[in-house]
């Protein structure tokens, strides 16, 4: 009986290692498939969106009157209409001279860098040639890589101008912070959920807010006018009229117009709240608002790069650690998993083959759990089930020395050494389990994976051992085998 | 006599304490040395270096593409990847990539997979190195953190071997180790690359555990002494 027992438990094994290291394939139309969920690789392993960031060289047609004030609306003026005018054209350079130089490519490589952090980007490489200006990107590649790659090549300049001076009168300086807010709106003609980009300014900002909040109001003059009747002088009527003067701001970012207005009421709060989009009750409309809110606050909020940039290049390019290479890593460790193993059954006899067995269980369980666990393959997780499977060797190999020390292997004596081999091993790893812990909770890929690797090898240690090792070590103690 | 012989096998063990010292001493004294002259031995993934990308217009091995840089380009150390979706694009990266190693290359394609690629159309770009700082950087916090917690774990199960001893001792072997490792890696010109940091996490752990094994050891000694007085 106990036989049997112990033979269903390692076929068991056996099988859960063919299913773990082969997979298990089913005819799917005219080609095999591997049912078993595959891993997913990090970025190092897998590839990543490379993004080349050019420094702008193109430049700005600009047209000026003849005091030299900027005019927006004369783009389809021909030359000839442009010179009656008294007008000006004039090529100006999208980054002058001025701003082309290794401390401003520095601070644009940072504000990038600050924003693939805010934007969740659990892992990046951000490389910069000092001399060239260019900035190249390593992103991983997702749903929702496209997205990040259009917030990299904006300057996120933000400019607050009066209408008709194109005077400057607030600039990314007087921002504190940017956040996303939304709310219910049912007024107006659109209802439903209405986002919003709140964006707090500074003290000084604030300040200029209110003074620009107290000047660009719409202002009603009245005018008094006397006429006269021709057909009867002596008749004279007085006639009023009311001339409405509005004085307007315009809000760019990038030098793109995001809103022409003018205020109601002074805004002492230093906050003013842009709407995203309408209010709408459909739910990916609302999270397409709230994804774009989200990226413009990201890129006002750390303030804007001081030289203009292009996207040159954006391809996906796979990982140079190809599926050849990954195999010869899993044959190594298996070749080392093998030796060790080897040496324990020399040393430990029948209860090292069990255990020997058991161990395998464990790593053909561990691998299956990565996969549905949706744990990130990295180079660094690679090194986290190496130490796992160092770690349960150490478990094992302690488990059966103690075993060996004892003179007669009862139920009692291995629950006993069992209990003394789990307190000692595990109080051992108590930082080990700290720093895992910690790393779990850590916002890079790299990281996170190595921690989430280690947390379920660790849980499976524990686990796996109570149950099954010791079933196994227990049935073999029983039938005889015990050193 | 039973002294005698106890005394003889701690002055054996400081001996050994002392030798074990010295030669991690040395390693780490030659490892700065030679990052201090030399530098680190960065992988080419790291350095500054060239890349151009050919256009092949089907699927193709990598094994191949490699043995065309081996001859154009013998003993240099290439990278190469494949492009996009279709996998008709291959990268080539390399620390210098010269026009008649570009011509050489293109030719060699253009042979084995019937393209026309011209070498006057293909582009090599620069690609900047990634500063060592950079790689380090987002793993500095999640370190800090972990040691710092580690650090109020091990002064609390440790005390009664002393707080400050307790600390230190895990602070200095952590890094000692960590500077070990680095050291070696000067010496011998392995190149800091994509293993170097998880290497740093796997010593770093191991460190951890021997430490605590080592702890262990000298608090069941301690309480042990205690309770014979």
């Amino acid at each position: 009986m106990k036989k049997l027992k112990l033979l269903t438990i390692i076929l068991g094994i056996i099988l859960i290692t063919m299913v773990a290291f082969f997979g298990v394939y089913v005819q799917v139309q005219n080609r095999m498939e591997d049912k078993v969920k595959d891993y997913s690789y990090a970025m190092d392993l897998k590839g990543a969106r490379n993004i080349r960031l050019s420094v702008d060289d193109t430049t700005d047609t600009v047209i000026k009157d003849a005091e030299g004030k900027e005019v927006s609306d004369a783009e389809n003026l021909t030359d000839e209409e442009l010179t009656e005018k008294g007008y000006t054209k004039e090529e100006v350079k999208k980054n002058s001279d001025e701003v082309l130089n290794e401390e401003n490519y520095k601070k644009s490589k940072a504000i990038i860098e600050k924003r693939l952090q805010e934007l969740g980007v659990d892992n990046y490489i951000v490389s910069l040639d000092e001399v060239s200006g260019d900035i190249l990107i390593e992103i991983p590649e997702n749903n929702n890589t496209d997205s990040v790659v259009s917030n990299m090549g904006t300057t996120g300049k933000f400019e607050i101008i009066d209408s008709e001076t194109k005077e400057v009168l607030m600039d990314n300086n007087d921002i504190k912070r940017v956040r996303v807010m939304y709310g219910s709106n049912n007024t107006g003609t659109s209802t439903g959920t209405a986002v919003y980009m709140d964006i707090e300014f500074n003290k000084e900002g604030t300040e200029k807010l209110k003074n620009i909040s107290n000047t660009y109001v719409q202002t009603n003059t009245t005018n008094n006018t006397n006429t006269t009747n021709e057909t009867s002088t002596e008749e004279t009527a007085e006639n009023t009229e009311e001339e409405t003067e509005t004085k307007e701001i315009t809000m760019q970012i990038d030098g793109e117009e995001i809103m022409t207005t003018s205020f109601d009421e002074t805004i002492e709060t230093g906050r003013l709240q842009l709407s995203v989009g309408s209010a709408t009750t459909d739910q990916d409309t609302l999270n397409g608002y709230i994804n774009q809110a989200s990226s413009m606050a990201i890129i006002l909020d750390n303030g804007n790069m001081p030289v203009a940039y292009t996207v040159a290049s954006n391809e996906y390019i796979l990982s140079d650690v190809t599926e050849s290479e990954l195999n010869i890593i899993l044959y190594v460790m298996l070749a080392i998993v093998a030796i060790f193993l080897i040496i324990l059954i020399v040393r430990y006899k029948s209860q090292g083959l069990i255990s020997a067995f058991s161990y395998i269980g464990l790593a053909s369980i561990f691998v299956l759990l990565l996969r549905y666990t949706n744990v990130v393959i990295s180079i660094e997780s690679i090194f986290g089930i190496a130490v796992i499977l160092i770690l349960n060797y150490i478990f094992v190999n302690k488990l059966l020395s103690k075993l060996k020390k004892e003179e007669t292997v009862n139920k009692g004596i291995i629950t006993n050494v069992f209990k003394e081999t789990y307190k000692e091993f595990f109080i051992k790893i108590i930082p080990v389990c700290i720093a895992v812990i910690t790393f779990c909770f850590i916002k890079w890929e790299p990281i996170s994976s190595f921690g989430m690797v280690m947390f379920w090898g660790i849980l499976l240690i524990s686990l796996y051992n109570i149950s099954i090792t010791n079933l196994l070590v227990r049935i073999n103690a029983s039938k005889g085998g015990k050193k | 006599m039973k002294e005698n012989k106890t005394k003889k096998e701690k002055n054996k063990l400081s001996k050994k304490t002392k030798i074990i010292i010295t030669i991690i001493a040395i390693i780490i004294l030659i490892g700065i040395a030679i990052t201090c002259t030399i530098g680190l031995n960065f992988d080419l993934r790291y350095r500054d270096s060239k890349r151009m990308e050919l256009y092949l217009e089907q699927d193709f091995n990598i094994s191949d593409i490699k043995q065309m840089t081996d001859e154009v380009m013998p003993g240099k150390k290439v990278i190469i990847q494949k492009v996009e979706v279709y996998e008709d694009t291959v990268s080539i990266t390399a620390e210098n990539i010269t026009d008649e190693e570009k011509q050489s290359l293109i030719d060699k394609v253009n042979e084995k997979y019937g393209t026309t690629l011209v070498a006057e159309s293909t582009e090599i770009e620069t690609i900047p190195n990634t500063r060592g700082r950079d790689i380090v950087k987002p793993y500095v916090v999640p370190f800090g953190i972990a040691t710092l917690i580690i650090l109020v774990y091990m002064a609390i199960r440790y005390r009664k071997l002393g707080v400050v001893k307790t600390l230190l001792k895990t602070i200095v072997i952590a890094i000692v180790a960590e500077m070990v490792l680095l050291s070696i890696m000067a010496i011998t010109r392995i190149p800091i690359g994509i293993i170097t940091i998880p290497l740093v996490i796997t010593v770093y752990l191991l460190t951890l555990i021997g430490l605590t094994t080592y702890f262990e050891k000298e608090l069941a000694n301690k309480i042990s002494k205690e309770t014979s007085k």
